[in-house]
């Protein structure tokens, strides 16, 4: 016969925590289940350190404080550092981060998408009343995730991170992270740490996570006179062709009161400036009189590290590679996976009750972010391989899209983040149209 | 502005062309594309020639039959000045400036038949209908000449012209049923030698062999073959192909590769 124990106070288990099943003695069976083999911490919290404090580092650490983890949110710039950032968050995130609506600058109801021979196409037909993309500032946005995440209790500290100190021998050993913050230089000790220092992360670094490729966003900040801005009032523009980027789109995106003109690139970044220029010259009319405020560039991660999860550290965000490829989408991803990251330790650890390992990472955040959203970003590589190879291709990208149901499609999964509900006949029809749009354009093409 | 798509109803079923493969179209319309190495498109006003096909009574318009020597067609170089090349080139690398001093000229496509943002069809009339092939060939030569000069998108000047404009049939005749052809022609070729050689091998007529499991699966392998592996370089582009398909899934697993077995590395 068997029997059940429960040691520890009833709560409902779930499926991916850790069984053991013991053999006491030959004639009876026993099985314990216990929520978790991991062991308890004497007296004290499960501390964290969370490196970066953008939209993965803040929803990381509100999750983790709320959760009940002593958590130390550090961060180098100042609140109102501006990030070179497209800005365009979709409504789940609104909806799953609460994000106020004070805080939008913009709401983009129309997408304009314009081949290489100036095709255009206007995306947003099928938006419902109350649906559209939302465009803020990243330094409005950022400090509001901030500052919430401090108010659940997230201590926040203002310092360069300079190193992080991984124990290699002991399993419970801490880590030390080595900042610098008002001039002196300072020494915290961790039991786990959550990269989400961005592109170029430093946390990264020190686990030896691996490289990965990354893309060039450059872009200008524009003033426009105002009868220009009214055109851009909420439109956002992609411009896709050889002339302003050989694998990715150049954009318009409105931002408060100035439109940020950019292209991007992966292989042909010493470019960049040309296709800046390509840029311009194709939107010319439309920006002529205008005043370049500001000139950014960023790295954009294109794919994920080797290694996002070692030992009791892990990577989120930026740092991690979570960008799409095909639209270059991170903020979203960065938050979400800040958030999953946070609760996953939340719940190996009992609401910081027990240490955690790598283990438990490993089953908490990554198996499950992997497992959600893998085929979302498989599919944008697909998309990205199909559709900007070539000028022909982009075309026929341009093409595809003044069809309704691809709009509706594409709306729905950028701003739910869901497979939206197809119909099968509809989505016949579309694989045919691709097909053909392909063909014809690629024989068009030459 | 929204594109209709009523006037093209997909094809019954799709043309022999893998569709993850770029197609590269490997028919009359190559000679078009190699041109001096000035680069120069072959179009607009003046023409070389006019040709016999084109019944339209423009004596502007630019030949539109492809057989003839591209190299004898080209008449003048484009209008425009290429922006790219002439400008600026970083002189300043600040960008701080705004276009004033950049670029004089504005290049823009023209041709008779080019009106307000499409080909007017009418324009191609060949017999009281419009001739097809006419108006491929103008839009491939127009979108050969944006890749050189690209034009800044206006909203006064949209551009509505797209391809699914042309009827299908129109392309298969063209170009689907050409390669139909060569490759039916080869399957076949392929198909009775290799029956012959099985007969003559071990006795087996054709009826008995296509009773044949391996037979069959034989036939399999060559019908996929023709189909696919078109030029020698198609082996190598299928490998890479397969290659760059799973290239991103790789980087995705990579994390969960790197487990030794029974090491928590801290």
């Amino acid at each position: 016969m068997a029997t059940v124990t429960h040691p520890l106070h009833t709560t409902t288990f779930k499926l991916p925590l850790p069984l053991r099943t013991e053999i006491s003695h030959p004639h009876t069976l026993s099985i314990k289940a216990s929520l978790s083999t991991n062991a308890p911490l004497p007296g004290r919290k499960l501390r964290a350190a969370v490196i970066g404090a953008g939209p993965a580092g803040s929803s990381a650490a509100e999750a983790l404080a709320s959760g009940g983890v002593e958590t130390f949110l550090f961060e180098r710039s100042p609140p109102t550092a501006a990030k070179p950032c497209g800005g365009a968050i979709p409504l789940c995130m609104l909806h799953e981060f609460d994000i106020p609506s004070h805080l939008i600058d913009r709401q983009v109801t129309q997408m304009r998408i314009i081949s290489p021979s100036n095709l255009a196409v206007d995306f947003g037909k099928t938006l419902r009343a109350n649906e559209f993309i939302a465009m803020l500032r990243r330094e409005v946005l950022d400090s509001f995730l901030r500052s919430r995440a401090e108010s659940r209790g997230a201590n926040l500290v203002s310092g360069l991170v300079t190193d992080i100190e991984v124990p290699n021998t002991s399993s419970t050993a801490p880590y030390v992270v080595h900042y610098t913050a008002n001039n002196s230089r300072h020494a915290l000790s961790v039991d786990v740490v959550v990269g989400a220092d961005g592109a170029n992360s430093r946390v990264a670094k020190s686990i030896k996570a691996g490289n990965y490729a990354c893309a060039i966003a450059f872009q200008e900040r524009i003033k426009l006179p105002d009868e220009k801005m009214a055109y851009y009032e909420n439109m956002a523009e992609m411009y896709v062709g050889n002339d302003v980027s050989p694998d990715f789109y150049a954009w318009v995106f409105p931002k408060c009161d100035h439109v940020a003109v950019g292209t991007g690139t992966v292989r042909a970044k010493q470019d960049i400036k040309a296709y800046q220029r390509g840029i311009r010259e194709r939107v010319k009319p439309k920006i002529a009189g205008g005043k370049v405020i500001k000139v950014e560039a960023h790295p954009i991660p294109e794919h994920p590290r080797p290694i996002r999860v070692r030992g009791r550290v892990a990577l989120v965000g930026d740092a991690a590679g979570y960008v799409t490829k095909c639209s270059g989408e991170g903020i979203y991803f960065a938050a979400k996976s800040g958030r999953m990251c946070g609760e996953g330790i939340v719940k190996a650890s009992e609401g910081g009750d027990r240490m955690i390992e790598e283990k438990d990472l490993k089953r908490e955040y990554l198996k499950a972010w992997d497992a959600k959203y893998i085929s979302t970003f498989r599919f944008m590589d697909l998309l990205q391989r199909v559709f900007y190879g070539s000028n022909a291709a982009r075309e026929a990208l341009v093409e595809l899209c003044g069809d309704e149901y691809v709009q509706r499609m594409t709306f729905d999964s950028y701003l739910y983040k869901r497979l939206a509900e197809g119909d099968r006949w509809e989505d016949v029809k579309m694989v045919c149209n691709t097909i053909g749009s392909l063909t014809r354009c690629n024989i068009v093409g030459s | 502005m929204s594109v209709s798509m009523a006037l093209f109803s997909p094809p019954t079923h799709p043309p022999s062309f893998s569709p993850s493969i770029p197609l590269k179209p490997h028919l009359t319309l190559k000679p078009h594309l190699s041109l001096g190495p000035l680069k120069t498109s072959v179009f607009l006003l003046s023409a070389a020639r006019a040709s016999a096909d084109n019944g339209a009574g423009t004596s502007a318009s630019a030949a539109t039959a492809l057989e003839p020597d591209a190299d004898l067609k080209i008449s003048k170089p484009p209008k425009a000045v290429f922006q790219k090349d002439e400008s600026t080139a970083g002189a300043n690398g600040s960008l701080g400036a705004t276009e004033a001093g950049e670029v004089e000229v504005v290049s823009k496509f023209e041709d008779t038949r080019w009106i307000g943002g499409t080909w007017d069809l009418k324009k191609f009339e060949k017999d009281g209908k419009p001739d097809w092939d006419a108006v491929i060939d103008a839009e491939a030569r127009r979108r050969k000449w944006l890749q050189n000069n690209p034009e800044s998108s206006s909203n006064d000047d949209p551009i509505i012209f797209d391809t699914s404009i042309i009827p299908w049939w129109a392309w298969m005749k063209r170009f689907h049923l050409p390669e139909a052809e060569l490759l039916n022609g080869r399957a076949a070729m392929i198909g009775f030698f290799m029956t012959y050689l099985v007969d003559s091998l071990t006795g087996v007529g054709l009826v008995d062999q296509m009773n044949n499991f391996f037979c069959k699966t034989l036939l399999f392998i060559s019908v996929v073959g023709v189909l696919l592996i078109r030029k020698n370089e198609d082996l190598e582009n299928l490998k890479k192909l397969l290659e760059e398909t799973t290239f991103y899934d790789k980087q995705w697993q990579a994390t969960w590769q790197d487990e030794t077995p029974g090491s928590s590395r801290n």
